[in-house]
């Protein structure tokens, strides 16, 4: 046990994460599997644990279901103790009726008693929904040694992905002067990671200056670049915002690719096993006589029986004779019966492919999904919770199959390219 | 939550020297088994589906790995208001009680030292068990039978080859009162040499306490202190009633290495004899952190057939018929057959492994061959302690035996292990 004040940490886990289409439908992006026994919020969780901080508040709003119980009490990141804790933050009315948060900066504001109760030199204020691995330690000393009133941890990007981020312009020392959210035409491609430190007093008069100011990118560091010290800490390691269904694909191949940079394990990431019965209590995955398995990551209670080639397979997963998985990603306990083929898609859990189908198939990976097309149109195909492909359909690409689809969902054999179910 | 009626107590302390290398520092109950768990996991999942949550385990011989494993007993549920499990080692008595100053003497030796304990619990049946054998049992369906018949003691037993293996066991004749479901024990032998009946026990007990206090009592009089030697005969001498409940199913047995190897191959298979999933195997995930250790990596090249592999692997070579744990990785070019690897091991490029078990923690340089050469007659088991550094080239012979932790100066320097060697 400490006795010595520590940075409170704030996680912002109340985003929708729409572009992820179904996989958000009934969870908010933080509780989205990744790598096959994760979720996206277990890298900030553990990277918070592993930075020696211990005091938690996770801001909630969309969804939170999932989320809880995957948080619990705590315990699987040391967050149990006397002088330690993560406590759920949900919205809460307010001054009026319903006050659901109307920006980050608002979301942190209606929990200012949180803050208040909590006090320390500073805050760090992080983002739920990314995939990287970082010392926040080593970040808060920097902070410190710059006497700042606010630290941006940042990164450079290729130019034309800048646009989804806030951009910052740095001097010599590091110190923000110019300041864009999501530029259209950016001057930079320094972009931020949405990880904060804030003085904590600086903080709390910022949050009570003016209500109106909802937002932090769009509203408090543009005018704290302004008027005070605001500082970039530049990171150089693996970081990516896993939230469209390309990049979130792409991150769980960089875990399977041969000298990967992303290694959950070697970084210390940690999840909840016991949330939901998911890799605990799980035998070891059993490979058949006629397995061919590469390139791929397997977890345990997988029952492997077919070929799974450059694929992230989660608790559970059965792949009988003759099946073919391909460069797609299943979460737990799917079902790939004999003989089908699965490529280049996404399984929600618990999917059901009957023998003889195929997902995800043709050559129109670049022919969008009609309904969402910004969601999905580089070819990969959604199978939403639940769902059964029944025996003989074929799938083509960027189709979805929404959750709990039965037979009679689908009106033919042939669900064409861009189809939704 | 009501009060558990029953009280387990398992016996785990003991080492056998036929397992050698594998029981070094940890007791038999300890060994791992299924690539992910423990021998003890059956017994105490078993007790977890049964609803028996009052559980005591008798351990002796070098505890920590035990201890370590059972943690807070969370993980088989067995922590609550009227739900615990408490390991027992030996204590050093009062000295007005000279006679407990001993270690245990016996399984019946180290009840009779926790009589105190298991008399605070007030059971109102007590349940005693080995914590070495692998298989899925209701104990609730022997403790009615128990009742049923007002028992005062009532055994499980398993029919058995009478000339090939009865003579390792406990056996009994059981009469026909019960037909298939069971009957009273008529006679028994332990250990005979030439056995007379055909149903073995498997050292599944239920006693009634009152019977179990006074036998015990009685038994420190003799000069030896184990149930299937001295108790059951003593209960059957006294004219007890001593019930025999007859168990179908698989039973698992890890007294030797040949067993222990045996026992494992039934995990493989298109319907195995042992399936962990379909049993509810349940482990502690704490113990070396392997909760912590993320999904198995197979790379390209790999080729995995008939085997198991569990979280924290990596695969670059070929496996086949083999129980990987946590932590192994095989690299490429290598082979790994009819083996079971414990956690940790790392194999390294174009190793040859056949009909191998390696205890955990060791590091095998380019190009070992371990165990079984193909097409040669002696295909024993070779055993590799824990904690070694195997140089590159090093050829380790079928049958051999290397003990843990190796200086490296013991490697001999034509880099031969013979067939059947033992490497102290």
């Amino acid at each position: 046990m400490r006795t010595q004040k520590e940075a409170l940490v704030l996680l912002l886990a109340g985003g929708v994460g729409s572009r992820l289409n179904i996989l958000v439908q009934s969870r908010a992006k933080p509780a989205v599997p990744f790598a096959g026994m994760y979720r996206i919020i277990d890298f900030s969780l553990s990277n918070v644990m592993n930075s020696g901080l211990t005091k938690v508040g996770v801001l909630t709003q969309y969804k939170p279901m999932s989320l809880m119980r995957h948080l619990g009490t705590g315990e699987a990141w040391d967050f149990t103790g006397r002088s330690r804790g993560v406590k759920i933050l949900p919205p809460h009315t307010g001054f009026k009726d319903s006050d659901w948060y109307k920006g980050t900066a608002d979301a942190v504001r209606q929990n200012i008693d949180f803050l208040e109760k909590n006090p320390s030199d500073e805050v760090v204020l992080l983002s739920g929904d990314h995939i990287y691995h970082m010392n926040f330690h080593a970040m808060l000393e920097y902070h410190r040694f710059k006497k700042a009133d606010v630290t941006i941890g940042m990164m450079v990007v290729p130019i034309s992905e800048i646009s989804q981020f806030g951009s910052g312009i740095i001097d010599k020392e590091n110190r923000i002067i110019d300041w864009e959210e999501k530029p259209k035409n950016p001057k930079t491609n320094l972009a931020s990671m949405g990880i904060y430190v804030f003085d904590y007093k600086y903080l709390l008069d910022s949050l009570y200056k003016d209500r109106d100011e909802v937002d932090f990118g769009m509203h408090i560091l543009p005018r704290a670049i302004d008027n005070d010290n605001v500082f970039a800490y530049p990171f150089y390691g693996y970081w990516r915002d896993v939230g469209t269904i390309q990049s979130y694909w792409e991150a769980n191949m960089d875990v399977v690719r041969q000298g990967s940079v992303i290694s959950p394990e070697a970084w210390g990431i940690v999840t909840n096993v016991e949330a939901e019965g998911r890799s605990a209590d799980r035998a070891p995955a059993r490979y058949g006589n006629n397995a061919q398995v590469s390139a791929s990551m397997i977890s345990a209670g997988c029952i492997i029986r077919g070929t799974v080639v450059n694929s992230v397979l989660a608790p559970g997963v059965v792949v009988e004779e003759g099946a073919v998985v391909r460069d797609s990603i299943l979460f737990d306990d799917c079902v790939v019966g004999k003989n089908s083929q699965v490529d280049l898609t996404i399984f929600d859990k618990q999917v059901q492919v009957s023998s003889n189908a195929k997902v995800g198939v043709g050559s129109r990976h670049d022919f969008p999904n009609i309904k969402n097309p910004t969601h999905l149109y580089t070819g990969i195909s959604l199978i939403g919770k639940e769902a059964l492909v029944p025996s003989g359909v074929s799938i083509g690409r960027n189709c979805i199959v929404n959750s709990h689809s039965k037979e009679d969902a689908y009106p033919s054999n042939n669900v064409a390219d861009g189809e939704t179910i | 939550m009501l009060k558990s009626s029953t009280l387990a107590m398992i016996l785990a302390g003991s080492r056998v020297n036929e397992l050698d290398v594998l029981t070094y520092y940890r007791p038999k109950s300890a060994i791992p088994f299924g690539g992910f768990a423990r021998v003890i996991d059956f017994s105490l999942s078993n007790l977890l589906h049964s609803g028996i949550e009052q559980v005591a385990i008798l351990s002796q011989y070098r505890s920590y790995s035990l201890i370590n494993h059972i943690g807070t007993g969370a993980a088989w549920d067995m922590i609550g208001r009227h739900r615990g499990v408490s390991i027992l080692p030996p204590v050093k008595g009062h000295e007005a009680h000279e006679e407990q100053l001993d270690w245990y003497r016996g399984t019946a030796d180290a009840v009779y030292k926790n009589l105190d304990f298991v008399q605070y619990h007030q059971p109102e049946d007590i349940l005693v068990l080995s914590g070495d054998h692998i298989y899925k049992m209701n104990y609730q369906s022997i403790i009615d039978y128990h009742h049923q018949k007002d028992a005062d003691l009532t055994i499980a037993f398993l029919k058995v080859e009478r000339d090939k293996s009865a003579g390792r066991f406990g056996v009994a004749d059981i009469d026909g009162e019960d037909g298939e479901l069971g009957g009273r024990v008529t006679n028994y032998w332990e250990k005979p040499e030439k056995p007379e009946a055909d149903w073995a026990s498997l050292t599944v007990l239920v006693f009634k306490p009152e019977v179990l206090y006074e036998a015990l009592e009685k038994n420190q009089q003799c000069d030896s202190y184990e149930f299937g030697r001295d108790i059951i005969p003593q209960l059957l001498a006294d004219g007890k009633k001593v019930y025999g409940y007859k168990y179908r199913g698989y039973w698992g047995y890890t007294r030797t290495i040949e067993e222990y190897w045996q026992s494992s191959m039934d995990l493989l298979g298109d319907n195995p004899l042992i399936d962990m999933e379909a049993w509810g195997l349940r482990t502690n995930l704490e113990h070396r952190g392997i909760r912590d250790v993320q999904p198995a990596l197979i790379r390209d090249g790999a080729s995995i057939h008939n085997s198991l592999v569990y979280n924290g692997c990596v695969v670059e070579g070929t496996v086949r018929n083999s129980i990987l744990f946590p932590g192994v990785h095989v690299a490429k070019g290598a082979v790994v057959e009819n083996s079971v690897l414990f956690f940790n091991n790392k194999i390294g490029e174009n190793c040859r492994f056949n009909k191998v078990i390696t205890d955990v923690n060791s590091t095998f340089g380019m190009g070992v061959h371990v165990g079984v050469v193909t097409g040669s007659t002696d295909d024993k088991i070779t055993v590799v302690g824990w904690n070694n550094q195997v140089p590159d080239g090093v050829e380790i012979g079928a049958g051999a035996t290397i003990y843990p932790h190796l200086k490296q100066d013991r490697w001999p320097e034509n880099k031969k292990v013979a067939n059947g060697e033992v490497l102290k």
